[in-house]
């Protein structure tokens, strides 16, 4: 007995040494590990390492919808136009363009650019690239693009890209996910599988290595058109698990690591040599809400009431660690027709929600479900039940129904939801208008029953308008209509988080997540 | 012998059938991975068109028969996420994890020979208790908690070692330990009470009483007669180092199947999951049937039927 117990104490002590090991670590600041190992290496080479939670999906451009494999393809790829840190448009593989009539645009192409592999690139590219992704219906990415009906080349360096109606959102699709040009020559001679093995784009670096869930390292393209490159060689490691990810940052073993959850955020900040930049995105969560005739959210003083209760500003600040703004649209700024006044601002009034619902009968209280995904979002369980409890405090009991993404999208897509659910849209057109995609009584039949015939008609008219301030107008005023009827109760605009090695880099977080790794700047 | 091993390979393809039976129902029901696939703004048109192209329109079985059909030429069919077959994917890892398990089973027997036998020698001592204690909690310790504090210790705090990745020896050593950690407990415990047994036999006392020194009595006469059971452990720990990878592999985004296996999940990726499944069963079959040879050769007494 006397054996036994000093051995358990004997392991108890071995515990508790490790114990305080790890928590001393935790806490200490890491001075001599936390100068990059990965920055320079020995032979002065300037290597950039940014570890993501994945990795790329490919490098068929047009077969994912993953940021985060779209944000190392930047690097690769180029657009026709792009967007700058400020999300503004600017000439990239276009050096101009112009709208002939409502349906056709013409694009001058930039001379003397030159793919990976020696290629010139032409109008040819523009055509097999964009006609490829707007007539493969089998591509992920052809939703986005169906509305290309050609692309004419008339010289070298010139196209024109006929459209399947007035597209006033054309220049945003061609400056996103989709759009990078692909060497048409290449592919044609060498086939698709080849071009997947040993793929060449225009931009400022260029495929060296990859090695599946492990890393991909690009290096940069002396003949890249634009400035030169910064860094010699970039690294893209891919860390699933979020404790080795931030680890890795604390060590130097990483540069830039994205997608930090946000119990981390302090350790980061703690410790000498790295930091923390929290950033906005273009998903917003919301509730979204059946407004069926018979249904007890029907009634506009039952949504009203739901909208005042919840607190959140309070969700944004204890469950994300203030990674989140605030908003009552989904058309959040960066994008065309943001209208400023519903953002960065919420409503809270948990007594004037009381009186409402007394005033719509339910002064005991009343019950609904509310429908949430479970692991889709970061920290959406918490959300979830953080709502369920602020609209407990008003007298609405709530039913939480907690789901499995997959179990979820499908009671969402066959429209079976009951009088509340939870989501998050992203908006990769940075246009107003995907942000009404599910506001329409057509689209919102079954869903929320929504049915205001002055938005419809509103947002039929802005879809094809060509008058970009009246456009604009039109989107604001669709708006305020939504914030009033409240067929979604929008709750915040998501925030990224990365950690940062501060003693070596520069970094500035983009709306869009891209990580175009120019903009990452060397500190002298 | 040859009975033996023909008998044992038959026996391995009416397994196979049904593990392809389990693996497809149970990715099928599951969850549809068009749904993970599409962005959240894809409409429902998008949707349908997807779901033809990939053919999960047709019936599950007529699915089935397809994929058996195919499977039988060695054709798992394309990783929706790769989009290249998913066969040549999986097997592409299987060098990082064997290097990995590998490792971590030298790891484990480093560790649970010489501790199972001191342990059997000094029965009942401080040692004993000890090392039986450690042995629990080694069993207990969650892979990805240890490796998770084998990390905060080893590379943050102390930095000896890399956090993660494949590349150096030194990146090999914290996920070796971790994996190994779990299997040289199973296999303390299991030298331990086999030596005990054998430590009791009469040609013990006998070669004791013949004069011998205690040292060639332990390894000569005890330790190689415990071996039986231990091969047996060995090849059955197999299982639980591929499982163990799946965990570890993640934790120290080690490029191995096991990594690809969980990512795979995740995404539906159909292919990937089904081949990397077979690819596992084959390997475990594999090496309990190597396991049965290995103790008939080490125990002629044992007979093939």
């Amino acid at each position: 007995m006397k054996r036994f117990a000093m051995a358990s104490l004997a392991l108890m002590l071995l515990l508790g040494v490790a114990g305080c090991g790890s928590q001393q670590s935790a806490n200490t600041p890491q001075t001599e590990n936390s100068t990059s190992k990965s920055t320079q290496t020995d032979s002065g080479k300037k290597v950039l390492t940014i570890a993501s939670g994945n990795d790329i999906v490919s490098f068929d451009i047009h077969n994912h919808n993953n940021t985060s494999t779209e944000a190392v393809h930047v690097n690769m790829f180029d657009y026709l136009v792009k967007k700058d840190k400020n999300q503004q448009l600017q000439p990239d593989l276009a050096t101009s363009w112009k709208q002939l009539d409502d349906t056709t645009w013409e694009f001058k192409l930039r001379e003397g650019v030159k793919f990976h592999n020696g290629d010139p690139f032409t109008a040819a590219d523009v055509k097999y690239t964009l006609e490829r992704v707007a007539k493969d219906q089998t591509l992920l990415e052809y939703g986005n693009y169906k509305q290309i009906k050609e692309v004419q080349v008339i010289d070298d360096h010139t196209v024109h890209i006929i459209t399947d109606g007035p597209q006033p959102v054309l220049l945003n699709r061609l400056s996103r996910l989709g759009s990078g040009m692909l060497p048409s020559k290449y592919i044609q001679e060498k086939g698709f599988d080849e071009y997947l093995k040993n793929p060449v784009g225009t931009g400022p670096y260029k495929l060296k290595e990859w090695k599946r869930d492990d890393r991909l390292i690009l290096v940069k393209n002396d003949d890249y058109f634009g400035d030169k490159p910064k860094w010699d060689e970039v690294v893209f490691r891919s860390i699933p698990e979020d404790a080795t990810r931030v680890s890795e940052l604390l060590t130097g073993g990483v540069d830039l690591a994205v997608n930090i959850p946000p119990t981390d955020l302090d350790r980061i900040k703690n410790n000498e040599g790295t930091a923390v930049a929290q950033g906005p995105t273009q998903r917003v969560m919301q509730l979204t809400v059946r407004m069926t005739p018979g249904t007890k959210t029907a009634d506009p003083k039952v949504r009203e009431a739901i909208d005042l209760a919840i607190d959140k500003q309070a969700i944004v600040d204890n469950i994300l660690a203030g990674g989140g703004t605030v908003t009552r649209t989904r058309v959040t700024p960066g994008n065309f027709g943001a209208d400023p006044s519903l953002y960065g601002t919420s409503l809270y009034d948990p007594e004037k929600a009381k009186q409402l619902l007394a005033e719509a009968g339910y002064a005991n209280g009343l019950e609904i479900t509310l429908s949430s995904p479970s692991g889709r979002y970061l920290k959406d369980k918490e959300t979830a039940e953080l709502i369920q409890a602020m609209l407990g405090e008003v007298g609405i009991k709530v039913n939480l129904d907690l789901q499995e993404w997959s179990k979820f999208n499908e009671q969402y897509r066959g429209k079976k939801m009951n009088e509340l659910f939870m989501i998050a849209y992203g908006n990769s057109m940075f246009d107003a208008s995907l942000a009404f995609d599910r506001a329409s009584s057509a689209i919102a039949k079954g869903e929320t029953d929504y049915n205001n015939p002055e938005l419809d008609k509103l947002l039929e008219e802005a879809e094809t308008n060509l008058n970009e301030q009246e456009r604009e107008k039109q989107y604001q005023q669709a708006q305020q209509m939504v914030a009033n009827d409240r067929p979604f109760i929008y709750l915040f605009q998501m925030g990224a988080n990365y950690g940062y090695n501060s003693n070596r880099i520069q970094f500035e977080p983009r709306l869009d997540e891209m990580l175009p790794v120019d903009e990452i700047t060397l500190k002298q | 012998m040859k009975k033996f091993l023909i008998r044992s390979l038959l026996q391995i393809i009416p397994v196979l059938f049904l593990i392809s039976l389990i693996v497809f129902v149970l990715v099928h029901v599951t969850g549809d991975p068009v749904t993970l696939m599409l962005s959240d703004t894809a409409t429902d048109e998008d949707r349908a068109i997807l779901i033809k192209a990939l053919g999960l329109d047709q019936p599950l079985y007529v699915q089935y028969f397809k994929f058996l059909g195919h499977l039988v030429q060695g054709d798992f069919g394309n990783s929706f996420r790769y989009q290249e077959p998913a066969l040549p994917i999986v097997l592409e890892r299987l060098p990082a994890s064997f290097e990995l398990a590998i490792s971590s089973m030298v790891v484990a027997t480093l560790i649970a020979i010489p501790l199972g036998i001191l342990s059997a020698t000094k029965r009942n001592s401080f040692l004993d208790v000890f090392v039986t204690g450690g042995a629990v909690l080694g069993k207990a310790m969650p892979s990805f908690w240890l490796g998770i504090m084998l990390i905060l210790l080893f590379a943050v705090h102390w930095g000896v070692f890399p956090v993660s990745g494949q590349g150096t020896f030194a990146h090999l050593v914290l996920p070796a330990i971790t994996l190994g950690t779990g299997v040289a407990a199973e296999m303390t415990r299991l030298i331990r009470s086999s030596m005990l047994e054998i430590l009791q036999q009469d040609y013990i006392r006998t070669a004791r009483s013949k004069g011998l020194l205690e040292r060639i009595v332990i390894y000569k006469h005890a330790f190689q007669n415990s071996l039986v059971p231990v091969i047996t452990i060995m090849a059955l720990q197999t299982s639980h180092l591929i499982g163990g990878t799946l965990i570890t592999e993640t934790v120290f985004s080690w490029p191995g199947m096991g990594n690809l296996l969980i990512q795979a999940v995740n995404q539906r990726d159909m292919a990937i999951v089904q081949a990397a499944v077979f690819v596992v069963s084959i390997l475990v079959i594999l090496s309990n049937l190597l396991a049965d040879l290995a103790y008939r050769v080490l125990d002629p007494r044992i007979k093939y039927n």
